[in-house]
């Protein structure tokens, strides 16, 4: 008796999860939102979102002039990381072209320069238009560690001018500092979460909207079976769309998977689960598409941009923003992902945000639940 | 010895507003076995409201709705197995074909496909989509969108079917011949609740219910009610105008 009925209820949710399939199939947009986005987004995002800084705009002011001095600059300006765009102007002329924004940065050789290096010593200025910070602590870097590699293939060690202290700085997991290697696992907690909303979201509203609903309420099947038959068809497409976004970011972007693919699979079902019940709770609360479609992308898309830690890291964010983000899931997931992906982590080092990412799962499938009444009042 | 008809549905003193409007205002009806029950009123008379809440889909705001002896809206009920609804609006998947719609709901219902096979078979004999079972649901026509609609509801033979305006927007043909298949459904002994606008629809049922402005103003076999006001057995439309006006002055007073 007891194993019919469990039969019935199977049974039940695999023919809301069959119809749900039919509509994914019948509705090409629904497969291109969940499938083909995140992956274009992915690469246009992967290629167009870049903290790398690459051909930076270079003024020379040399007034060494000597084989050294002209030496030096174009060992600085091999890897093309700097460009020079004016060359043998006055230091007056050079301010000035980093005023008006054609240079990014001056590169001062004075006069002594090849003397200096003889003796054993000398020292080169670099100035960097501070006005885009990222830019200017990445051409700092990058400027020192170019002068002083010249500086040994020239002979003698050659500085930037530069406090009496040197911190030595060894960059883990990601060496080269590639910007891809840092923003691909979160845009894939980003877009996932989008997707994962949205479609739930309006894929629940809809039935609300054309009045399925009711004829679903007039049959035997309950509310949980309606809620796992309807996110079923959903988890395996968001699961289908985590091993297209992960291929495509080892493809594309050379991002590797160093940790525990265990770790990885179930930070990946538990984020699903955990958005697309907040789909379906934001369906049952608005009953609207289009009110669906603002309020996931209000509750999905900002705050897994702005407080995930997939952009700005989460602890240079203001205590109350930090607060929040503890209740954003994509923050649990961009850290699995790239715990997993980069550091190489397991379920050892990773299970505080595995357990975060369950309770919110939890969390949102019994509210979606219970919100989620058989009528239609 | 005369026994008393068994009843089906009962609304007893039921009263349900939405907002300030008073959709139901103390109803008290009741659907015996067997029997073809027509709900008739003009729009917003609150007929969907008694049928949503026969179906256990409304809450009353207060009094009682017993449905085969059970209360429809407890979620443990098992009254669902036995009930069939036909909701005014298109509410199948326009998306999916004749059949998916059929096999769909034949799984909701926890048919075997053998059980469905069969009555696909005949449903689909019966309501004449034989032809159509690979067309979208959206792509019927109105008459036959509303027998896919009845075929999806009769799928598991429910003891009770509740039709809301099946025969709305639907042409004379195509109303002439849904009425015939509820007849074939009555004589099999399935209850019919049946809402609609049309005054000349009381006459095809065996009681009927006047509803209007969310009162119950008449009851009883329409040809009687037909006698008791002096009209012609097919011009109910004139027993319910003089009801109404009966009602108003009544109140006017």
């Amino acid at each position: 008796m007891a194993s019919t009925r469990v039969n019935h209820r199977v049974g039940r949710i695999l023919a809301m999860a069959g119809k749900e399939v039919l509509h994914i199939r019948r509705d090409i947009r629904t497969l291109y939102l969940a499938l083909a986005m995140p992956v274009v987004m992915l690469v246009l995002f992967g290629f167009g979102i870049s903290f790398d800084v690459d051909h930076l705009e270079l003024a020379v002011v040399d007034q060494d002039r000597t084989d050294l001095s002209r030496e030096l600059v174009r060992q600085v300006t091999a890897s093309q990381e700097f460009v020079v765009v004016q060359d043998g102007t006055s230091p007056d002329e050079a301010v000035g072209a980093l005023r008006k924004g054609t240079a990014m940065s001056v590169l001062l050789i004075k006069k002594g320069f090849a003397e200096d290096v003889k003796r054993g010593g000398a020292q080169v200025q670099l100035l960097v238009d501070g006005a885009d910070g990222n830019s200017a602590t990445q051409a700092l870097a990058k400027a020192q560690a170019l002068v002083e590699m010249a500086g040994r293939k020239l002979g003698g060690p050659v500085r930037v001018a530069a406090p009496p202290l040197e911190a030595r700085v060894r960059t883990l997991f990601n060496p080269d500092a590639r910007s891809a290697m840092f923003l691909v696992p979160g845009l894939a907690a980003y877009l996932l979460a989008i997707v994962a909303v949205l479609i739930t979201a309006l894929t629940v509203a809809r039935e609300w909207e054309r009045g399925s609903m009711e004829q679903l309420f007039a049959t035997p099947v309950g509310r949980l079976e309606i809620v796992v038959g309807k996110l079923l068809p959903y988890l395996g497409i968001g699961l289908l769309q985590v091993l297209l976004v992960l291929t495509v970011g080892a493809w594309v972007f050379d991002v590797p998977v160093r940790g525990s693919l265990v770790a990885l699979s179930l930070g990946s079902v538990l984020f699903l689960v955990g958005m697309l019940g907040q789909g379906l709770l934001i369906s049952v609360v608005t009953r609207n598409q289009v009110v669906a479609t603002q309020v996931a992308t209000m509750t999905s898309v900002l705050p897994s941009m702005l407080l995930s830690g997939f952009i700005f890291p989460i602890e240079n964010l203001p205590t109350p923003l930090k607060l929040i983000s503890t209740l954003i899931p994509a923050r649990y997931y961009v850290a699995t992902l790239r715990g997993v992906l980069l550091r190489g982590n397991g379920l050892d080092v990773l299970w505080p945000q595995l357990v975060a990412l369950a309770l919110f799962a939890a969390l949102m499938l019994v509210v979606a639940t219970r919100r989620f009444q058989r009528r239609l009042d | 010895m005369s026994t008393r008809p068994e009843v089906d549905v009962s609304l007893e003193d039921v009263r349900r507003a939405f907002g300030a409007a008073q959709a139901l205002k103390g109803v008290s009806l009741a659907v015996h076995t067997g029997e073809v029950y027509g709900l008739v009123g003009p729009d917003g008379a609150g007929k969907t409201t008694a049928i949503r809440l026969m179906a256990g889909l409304l809450l009353p705001d207060a009094g009682h709705v017993r449905m085969l002896g059970e209360d429809p809206a407890n979620t443990r009920s098992s009254v669902r197995e036995s009930l069939g609804l036909v909701p005014q609006r298109n509410t199948l998947y326009g998306d999916l074909s004749v059949d998916e719609n059929l096999r769909f709901f034949s799984r909701l219902f926890g048919l075997s496909k053998q059980d469905f096979a069969e009555r696909r078979e005949r449903l689909l004999d019966i309501t004449r989509l034989g032809r159509f079972t690979d067309r979208r649901a959206d792509a019927l026509s109105g008459g036959m969108y509303k027998k896919l609609a009845l075929a999806c509801a009769l799928l598991h033979r429910p003891r009770v079917l509740l039709l809301d305006e099946p025969t709305n927007g639907v042409d004379p043909v195509s109303r002439r011949e849904l009425w015939e298949l509820l007849y074939g459904l009555v004589h099999e002994g399935m209850t019919l609740l049946v809402s609609t606008p049309y005054m000349d629809e009381a006459a095809r049922c065996h009681r009927v219910g006047l509803l209007y402005s969310g009162e119950l103003i008449a009851e009883g076999d329409p040809r009687e009610l037909a006698r008791q006001h002096g009209a012609a057995a097919n011009n109910f439309e004139a027993v319910f105008l003089a009801l109404v006006e009966k009602r108003d002055g009544g109140r006017a007073a």
